[in-house]
């Protein structure tokens, strides 16, 4: 029998090794575990967050530091607010319904509010994401790089990325990519702010009533609380199939992400306000508040600006296409992910393929109307934003969807509050839009 | 076409009733339908109980044996005296408009998740009663349409509500309906698709109209990560009792993930033999032999005949499958591996130590890697391979089929999308 036991087991060893490691073995697994669970859940809330600090958004707040200096700080400040607030909202609606935002609008408000909704989004999507391939483009063209190479190249390579790795394999390169907005904050400092002016202008509120003023307030409360941000996290916490147990994880990681939007606009804002403010210069978008900030703050600054437009668009240009692909499959009551095929999936990788077609063509033509539709866009997401936040409070309040995680009376005043602002400002702009 | 025509005109589309005139006996519009309530009896088939109608600013509940007749749209009513008390479901009442159309229902026989972008009700003898559930998006579309063309039936892809399973109404109680006996024919993968598309409560209410055993099934064929989620979603006692049921392998890399503190309840719930057994899978790391294996083994002695060893492998078989039987000496020590093939080859009296003989076969270590598994696997030439400790006395079995689970999980991250399974038709 001993010789079967050197045949069969060559390795043979003194008795127990394997047993006696095991405590040691089961306290470390525990350890990992608990970190493996925040860092499976952190990601998708601070890459919506900064996702938002796009091209749209970086040149949003150029133009709001260069106008107006330090004084409209404190509408980044309620943006910020409102950008903590709904992106929860978001994930917790994901997370406890498990549906995502397209299919429970149809379930609850009926079939208009939701076709009319996506097809906004849709629309509003396409029409960001073409501000994405123009930022791509224009912080390329700094470095001297034509946008006709930039803008495919680009676009080939971030679908490539989506669709192969999947979103978990993009997720960890997407994380990386959002530390190039330490540029920003780099940028701002080299910039030598007035900081006693900014805090101030972070906190009181006041404001000149033009129509320039209130036009750049709402864009910011819209570009830095997009409606495709809100869909995003909330679809996400759909595809992962997060449950409550994950929600406080998910929350560190969505309110991270929102506090880190708000941070960097405000170094954005501060770097145009303290140069180009200062010099009375003007902009148009956030290339030119690079290029101006050559002279003024050096050219390292220039770069780090320029190489932060590139890295905030292709963060963005990732993401859109397929959170506006998951929106209108999940419209059609059959949501499809990265892991469906083409075959069974056409809505899915059909609308991918027309967001990211559409927005690289409207870059690349010749001639098309681009500052047009940008602007249209913005618009469009602001007043898009009323509707659905509209929605998301209504499914918040709803108990039978919600159940004991029905918003409160407290926090759902506090959702009120937020869309009033946004209404105000939208109204006021159509106002001071149609008046003579 | 013809047929098509005919079988259009003759059904009746829900959301093309929703707000079409009700009128009293003397044609004159008395209010308007809110919604259609229907009632699950034992049929497969939900029959209308009555209508929700606002008539000013009340809802009232107008039963159906006061509807003297149904048109494309509108309603005649059979009876002027009409209950204004304000509408109250009863138990076992769905709404049509509010509790069905647009909601996520199981289409039971193409194993899929549906949303009902409408209804059909058809007029057979005295009654209505819901025959289908249109789930096509261009039925979706048409309801965006002016009142006259909305209630137009546009049979396209209409699946017929006997294949349905519908969830309860949040709040409702659940229960109160038979699950679709086609659920039982399902295979697991498929049901655990299921799963994964559902909504969250419905989600935990197809979990629950399963029966435990084949709830354990499905699990087996989901994703360790969206089975922890699962697990701890669910009621504490469902989620050991699944758990119990489970592999032991399945359920050990499901609950690798769960939080010590998670694990700990849910594993005090669990009979404490299969606990004991989970707890000292769970102490060998993922992704080596002893992650990977089931420690539910067939364990024979060299003095048994093989009438005692198919006695032991039906007894076995009750409860996890059986790939092989280790055959140990006094010592408790691992002499040989027999195949289900040998216990055929030999008659029933033959004693084991007869059996056993030359090539004996690999085995590893719970500590040893995927890759030396695969090679021992190879080398044996066998569907099973068996893990015994450092005192060579057998502990474990891994299957073929759990090492392809291995192999695949840690590969799939890497494919095209055109080279993914698509769903398996």
């Amino acid at each position: 029998m001993n010789e079967h036991q050197q045949i069969l087991d060559p390795t043979a060893s003194p008795a127990g090794d394997g047993v006696e490691n095991a405590p040691v073995q089961a306290r470390r697994s525990l350890r990992r575990i608990q970190i493996a669970t925040l860092l499976g859940v952190l990601g998708p809330g601070l890459i919506a967050g900064l996702s938002d600090d796009d091209p749209a958004g970086i040149t949003t707040y150029s133009v709001l530091g260069t106008k107006y200096g330090y004084q409209l700080l404190w509408v980044l400040t309620i943006s910020t607010a409102a950008l903590v607030l709904f992106q929860s909202l978001g994930a917790r609606i994901g997370v406890v319904t498990g549906q995502g935002l397209a299919g429970l609008i149809r379930q609850k408000f009926g079939a208009w509010s939701a076709v009319v909704a996506i097809l906004a989004l849709l629309l509003a999507n396409i029409g960001t994401t073409a501000a994405e391939f123009a930022g791509i483009a224009a912080g390329f063209e700094l470095f001297g790089i034509s946008r006709h190479f930039s803008v495919p190249v680009t676009a080939v390579l971030v679908s490539m990325l989506v669709l192969r790795g999947g979103f978990k394999g993009i997720e960890r390169i997407l994380l990386v990519l959002s530390a190039i907005f330490i540029c920003y904050v780099a940028a701002g400092v080299l910039a030598h702010p007035d900081w006693g002016a900014a805090f101030k202008g972070l906190i009181v509120p006041t404001m000149p009533v033009t129509r320039d003023a209130v036009v750049i307030a709402t864009a910011t409360l819209g570009t830095t609380l997009a409606p495709w941000g809100l869909a995003f996290i909330q679809s996400y916490a759909v595809d992962k199939r997060l449950t409550t147990k994950s929600l406080p994880y998910l929350r560190i990681d969505v309110i991270t992400g929102a506090l880190l939007t708000g941070v960097i606009g405000f170094f954005v804002v501060v770097s145009c306000a303290a140069t180009l403010h200062a010099k009375g210069l003007s902009i148009n978008d956030a290339a030119d508040a690079a290029a101006a900030l050559e002279p003024l703050a050096g050219t390292l600054a220039k770069d780090l600006f320029a190489i932060g437009l590139i890295g905030a668009a292709l963060l963005a240009a990732s993401i859109l296409p397929l959170s506006t692909a998951y929106s209108v499959s999940d419209l059609t009551g059959s949501p499809a992910a990265l892991d469906d095929d083409l075959r069974s999936a056409p809505l899915f990788y059909g609308t991918f393929a027309l967001v990211t077609v559409v927005g690289v063509a409207l870059v690349l033509i010749p001639g098309a109307p681009l500052v047009a539709i940008l602007v249209l866009t913005q618009v469009l997401n602001a007043v898009l934003l009323l509707p659905l936040l509209w929605f998301m409070y209504g499914i918040a309040r709803d108990r039978e969807l919600m159940g004991a995680y029905v918003a409160g009376r407290r926090i759902a005043s506090a959702y009120l509050v937020a869309i009033a602002i946004i209404a105000i400002c939208i109204l006021s702009l159509g106002y001071l839009s149609l008046r003579p | 076409m013809l047929l098509r025509q005919s079988v259009n005109s003759s059904l009746f589309s829900v959301a093309g009733l929703i707000g079409a005139p009700v009128q009293d006996p003397q044609e004159r519009d008395i209010g308007r339908v809110v919604d259609v309530v229907v009632r699950w009896d034992r049929g497969v088939y939900p029959q209308v109980s009555g209508l929700i109608i606002r008539i000013g600013f009340r809802r009232s509940f107008v039963h159906v044996e006061d509807v003297a007749d149904i048109a494309r749209r509108s309603v005649q009513l059979g009876s002027t005296k009409v209950d204004l008390s304000d509408f109250e479901r009863r138990e076992g009442e769905q709404l049509l408009h509010k509790d069905v159309i647009d909601h996520q229902l199981l289409d039971v026989d193409g194993a899929r998740v549906v949303r009902a972008a409408d209804l059909y009700l058809a007029h057979v003898g005295s009654r209505y009663w819901v025959v289908g559930v249109d789930v096509s998006f261009v039925s979706f579309l048409r309801r965006l349409l002016p009142a006259g063309m909305r209630s137009r039936a546009t049979a396209e892809r209409v699946l017929d509500f006997a294949s349905i399973q519908p969830f309860g109404s949040p709040g409702a109680p659940v229960l109160l309906r038979r699950p679709h006996r086609g659920l039982q024919r399902l295979r697991p993968a498929d049901l655990a698709d299921l799963l994964e598309d559902l909504g969250r409560p419905e989600r935990r209410e197809l979990l629950s109209m399963l029966p435990p055993e084949s709830a354990a099934d499905v699990l087996e064929e989901m994703e360790p990560d969206h089975v922890r989620l699962l697990l701890g979603d669910v009621p504490l006692g469902q989620a050991a009792a699944l758990v119990a049921m489970m592999e032991p392998d399945e359920a050990v890399d499901a609950l690798r993930d769960l939080s010590a503190a998670d694990r700990t309840d849910l594993l005090a719930q669990v009979p404490d033999a299969r606990a004991a057994e989970l707890r000292t899978l769970l102490e060998f790391p993922e992704g080596v032999a002893g992650g990977i294996m089931t420690t539910r083994i067939v364990v024979l002695s060299t003095h048994e005949t093989i009438r005692d060893a198919l006695d032991k492998v039906r007894a076995q078989r009750r409860e996890s499958d059986v790939d092989g039987l280790v055959v140990i000496d006094e010592d408790g020590r691992l002499v040989d591996d027999l195949s289900l093939a040998d216990l055929i080859d030999n008659e029933p009296d033959t004693s084991v130590g007869d059996v056993i003989g030359p090539p004996y076969p690999g085995t590893v270590r719970p500590d040893a890697e995927l890759d030396e598994v695969v090679e021992q696997l190879i080398g044996n030439r066998g569907s099973s391979l068996v893990v015994v400790d450092g005192e060579h006395r057998p502990i474990g079995r891994i299957l073929a089929d759990d090492v392809v689970d291995a192999l695949l999980d840690s590969d799939t991250e890497r494919r095209w999308p055109w080279q993914l399974r698509g769903p398996v038709s």
